[in-house]
């Protein structure tokens, strides 16, 4: 015991270097994401924000019975798998033509990454302005194919698929990105072995690179759903969570539930189940690439 | 190769490399599609878009008699300047605040070995898996107690918090791919510790301490979610939320919001492609390296 104070003493310096930042983490993270917690097993919101009390599982017994809680959660799911799958086939697609033999790759390279590059802030709500009703560019576009003009935002159905077009743009570049990196540090000795067992085009995609890739693309797409899931601007930019609450996810719904109905007991147990799921996809992605051994 | 080609393989190459084209430029135009239609939109005389506009080639949208009215009207805008001040103010708080706190963190995961460490490690990782959301609500709730709402430290401070976790992360690997010889020697050679940090580690670490300060300026220059609940009174606005009220279900100003977000978007865009590197590859490290 004697030497780990010593050691603790002598490294005096090394707290005092970590502490301003796992002060900041433990007052605005942890303390808040238990009180979080706290908070949904209350009855706080505005008829109640000083004097609220414990009123045990009674917000979880109702959300569990809430078609709003369903359709949420419901909407959550379809919305995470509707995205990450074309993010991950549209990026892996353009970075297999990328990795092969074009010509103007530099150039395609720099439009392709402009979903990316482009702060999602911005282009979530130029997409807002492009799905317009009445003015909207993509509405002039579809009338000029003799489609009639869609209420995007106006239409729960249409809503969810403008706010999904929105944020498939938002991701495949990202995507696109990991994917390209990992093309190149694939070694050329597999291919010249495989052309000369007479393995090209086609089936060297399938039999080297694919499988030379997998680990990457697993990785990818956890963290997709992860960031999908979680991702406030995607699902709040575009419909506001509405009409109504047609196209709220966890996130989209919590936030409106807190500060547009200021009913924060309900809010804070939306997000506390939301976390729930992610620590969950979270668990299993720990698992797969062993984060923690190789952190620690 | 082992079979020599044929016409029929010749003409297959043909069609594959048209059909990569293809794919490559209909994804190209896409991708930068929503720029197109928004700075087509800024040149758009008047507000509504209901005239003023054409689409060339059947897609691509550009103004019939492009216009400045909307660039000059904004940068002319007094509310545009006091807004911009209040961003940058914010945006360059939470930039030196985290620089700040995050690189001696990451020094001293790095290069100590003290008792508690990975214990410290974990709580460092474990914010990352929460939802803003999960913590907006209680800290919402904790600076209204401590008066906090409607003044610039309840932006500044979640803000360094947000990105903190990650930059942690990026330092600690950052000063981990610094051979540790390299600043022991300085100091056997007689100097400080302080010193050979900052002669040494820290200029060895440059694109990481760039990536740490972009994220942070990226988090806070263009948050909405955070600055709503915070900043109420519209003579704290940061940019955000002023992009954001011009585009209203019932009432947008197309032109005025184009053309701000043009502004907005430029300086963010160019640091971005310059930097684009760096971020990856900090992203991953924080990401899956841990």
């Amino acid at each position: 015991m004697a030497s780990v104070l010593e050691r603790i003493r002598e490294n005096k310096t090394s707290y005092l270097y970590i502490l301003p930042a796992l002060a900041a983490l433990v007052f605005l993270v942890l303390y808040p994401f238990a009180f979080n917690i706290y908070i949904s097993f209350t009855n706080m919101n505005q008829y109640h924000i000083r004097d609220y009390r414990f009123v045990g599982l009674q917000n979880y017994a109702f959300v569990f019975t809430d078609p709003d809680f369903i359709l949420v959660f419901r909407n959550t799911f379809v919305w995470t798998v509707v995205n990450v799958v074309p993010h991950v086939a549209i990026g892996l697609a353009l970075a297999l033509v990328l990795n092969s033999k074009v010509r103007g790759k530099s150039i395609y390279r720099i439009f392709l990454i402009v979903p990316w590059a482009m702060p999602s802030f911005i282009t979530l709500l130029i997409w807002r302005g492009m799905f317009n009703y009445q003015y909207g560019v993509i509405n002039a576009f579809l009338g000029q194919l003799g489609i009639k003009s869609i209420n995007w935002l106006g239409d729960p159905g249409w809503a969810f698929i403008g706010m999904v077009i929105a944020n498939i743009w938002l991701g495949y570049s990202f995507m696109m990105i990991m994917f390209s990196g990992a093309l190149q540090s694939i070694p050329n000795e597999l291919y010249e072995a495989a052309a000369i067992d007479g393995a090209i085009g086609w089936r060297e995609i399938r039999y080297i690179t694919v499988p030379m890739l997998k680990p990457t693309i697993v990785i990818a797409a956890l963290l997709g759903c992860i960031w999908t899931f979680n991702n406030f601007n995607a699902g709040y930019l575009v419909t506001g969570g509405g009409p109504g609450i047609s196209t709220s996810i966890f996130i989209t719904r919590a936030y409106n539930l807190a500060f547009s109905l200021f009913n924060f007991a309900l809010s804070a147990t939306y997000a506390f189940v939301a976390f729930l799921f992610l620590f969950a996809i979270g668990v299993a992605w720990t698992r797969y690439t062993g984060v923690m051994r190789q952190a620690v | 190769m082992i079979s020599q080609p044929n016409s029929s393989a010749k003409v297959l190459s043909v069609v594959k490399s048209v059909l990569k084209h293809l794919f490559l430029i209909v994804m190209s135009i896409v991708s930068i599609y929503p720029v197109l239609w928004v700075v087509s939109t800024a040149f758009t005389p008047g507000e509504t878009l209901a005239t003023g506009w054409t689409l060339l080639l059947g897609f691509v949208p550009v103004p019939t008699s492009p216009t400045l009215e909307h660039l000059s009207f904004v940068f002319g805008w007094k509310d545009f300047g006091l807004w911009l001040t209040n961003s940058a103010l914010v945006t360059s708080s939470t930039v030196v605040a985290t620089v700040a706190i995050t690189l001696p963190a990451g020094y001293a995961l790095s290069r100590r070995n003290f008792p508690g460490r990975s214990q410290a490690m974990f709580s460092f990782l474990l914010p990352q898996m929460f939802p803003g959301v999960v913590t907006i609500i209680p800290q919402f709730l904790i600076f209204a107690t401590l008066g906090l709402v409607n003044n610039y430290l309840g932006v500044i401070i979640p803000y360094t918090v947000s990105s903190l976790s990650l930059s942690v992360f990026i330092m600690k690997s950052a000063f981990d791919s610094v051979p540790k010889d390299l600043d022991e020697a300085a100091i056997i050679d007689g100097a400080s510790e302080f010193k050979a940090f900052r002669r040494i580690l820290v200029p060895l670490t440059l694109p990481h301490v760039a990536t740490v300060a972009l994220w942070a300026f990226m988090g806070s220059w263009l948050d909405y979610a955070l600055a709503h609940v915070m900043l109420s009174d519209n003579n704290l606005w940061t940019l955000p939320l002023a992009l954001y009220s011009l585009i209203q279900p019932n009432y947008t100003l197309f032109g005025t919001f184009a053309a701000l977000s043009v502004i907005m978007a430029v300086p963010v865009f160019i640091v971005f492609m310059i930097f684009q590197k760096y971020l990856v590859s900090g992203l991953t490290a924080g990401a899956v390296k841990g």
